[in-house]
């Protein structure tokens, strides 16, 4: 009986230990509230088939469509939820609270925080590393008019993003692999 | 007068029994005829190439159908994957977008820090 109890306790703690394990999935709230009140809202919702999908309909020969193509690779989801509104402190930063929350879980390390007094304008980057491979990021950008948040799952190389310069608009952070590594939390 | 051409229309019209030969050819022109007005063996010559028009025009509408049905299937996986594109897209200009702001705000402190160091 004792032999069998042992393994018999693994099994059922395993499914417990893999939900404890941090996701670098965030879970978003509704922000219905804050749909209704925003002048534009943008909710972007990719999983693994759509991103897949999509990967189908790139072209291979286009140069941004074959970065973007290799940015894809390996991701698992894409997530963001974007509102702007017409005038300024139309949200408040409760509404981001339920996000930010879950990046203060173990796992999520804080690699870029901008506080502009200029624009005011703050900017978070979140990175969840494994094994010295980031496979989750997050960002949280909120702006007077405007706020917006962006989850991307999955195996993140930041050398194929830095491929995007210039294609999107991205520019050099000067965030290279081994950097990234050793995130500020 | 009357009477008389009455009894004599009587006469006429009264019931005869039909001959026996009349009866036996009647009934074999029946028996002759029936061949030729049986539904069934009339019908059967009818019916076969009504039959054939039939199962190939379903045939033909099956064919129809799968491959009407084969084509929108393909359109709105195009229309699904061109969305899910279009989408992707759009995320990574967003996300590029806040990543600019970000680095223009590191760019701006790095900016002023330098200024401050030079001016002390």
């Amino acid at each position: 009986m004792r032999k069998f109890t042992v393994p018999l306790f693994f099994v059922l703690l395993a499914p417990a230990l893999a939900c404890a394990a941090p996701s670098p999935k965030l879970i978003f709230p509704s922000f219905s509230g804050l749909a209704q009140k925003a002048t534009e809202s943008v909710t972007i919702t990719l999983d693994p088939a759509l991103l897949g999908l999509a990967a189908k309909f790139l072209d291979g020969n286009d140069p941004q469509d074959a970065a973007t193509k290799e940015v894809l690779k390996g991701l698992q989801g894409i997530y963001v939820r974007s509102y702007s509104f017409d005038k300024d402190s139309a949200y408040q930063q409760a509404d981001i609270e339920a996000v930010r929350s879950q990046l203060a879980a173990p796992g999520w390390n804080r690699l870029v925080e901008t506080r502009s007094r200029k624009t005011h304008a703050d900017v978070d980057i979140y990175i969840m590393l494994d094994n010295n491979q980031a496979i989750g990021l997050a960002l949280i950008a909120s702006e007077p008019r405007q706020f917006t948040i962006v989850n991307i799952v999955g195996a993140i190389d930041l050398d194929k993003l830095h491929k995007l310069e210039g294609q999107f608009g991205v520019p050099k952070l000067d965030i290279d692999s081994k950097s990234a590594a050793k995130p500020r939390n | 007068m009357s009477k008389d051409i009455e009894s004599q229309m009587r006469a006429a019209l009264r019931p005869v029994a039909p001959r026996e030969e009349f009866s036996q050819k009647l009934l074999t022109g029946i028996a002759l005829e029936r061949p030729e007005l049986k539904p069934r063996r009339l019908g059967a010559g009818r019916r076969q190439p009504l039959a054939w028009w039939l199962t190939a025009s379903l045939a033909a509408s099956l064919v129809l159908a799968v491959g009407v049905h084969q084509r929108l299937q393909q359109q709105r996986a195009q229309q699904s994957g061109l969305e899910a594109r279009r989408e992707v897209m759009e995320a990574l200009r967003m996300t590029s977008q806040k990543l600019n702001l970000a680095y223009e705000a590191v760019k701006s402190q790095s900016t002023s820090l330098t200024d401050e160091h030079s001016g002390a």
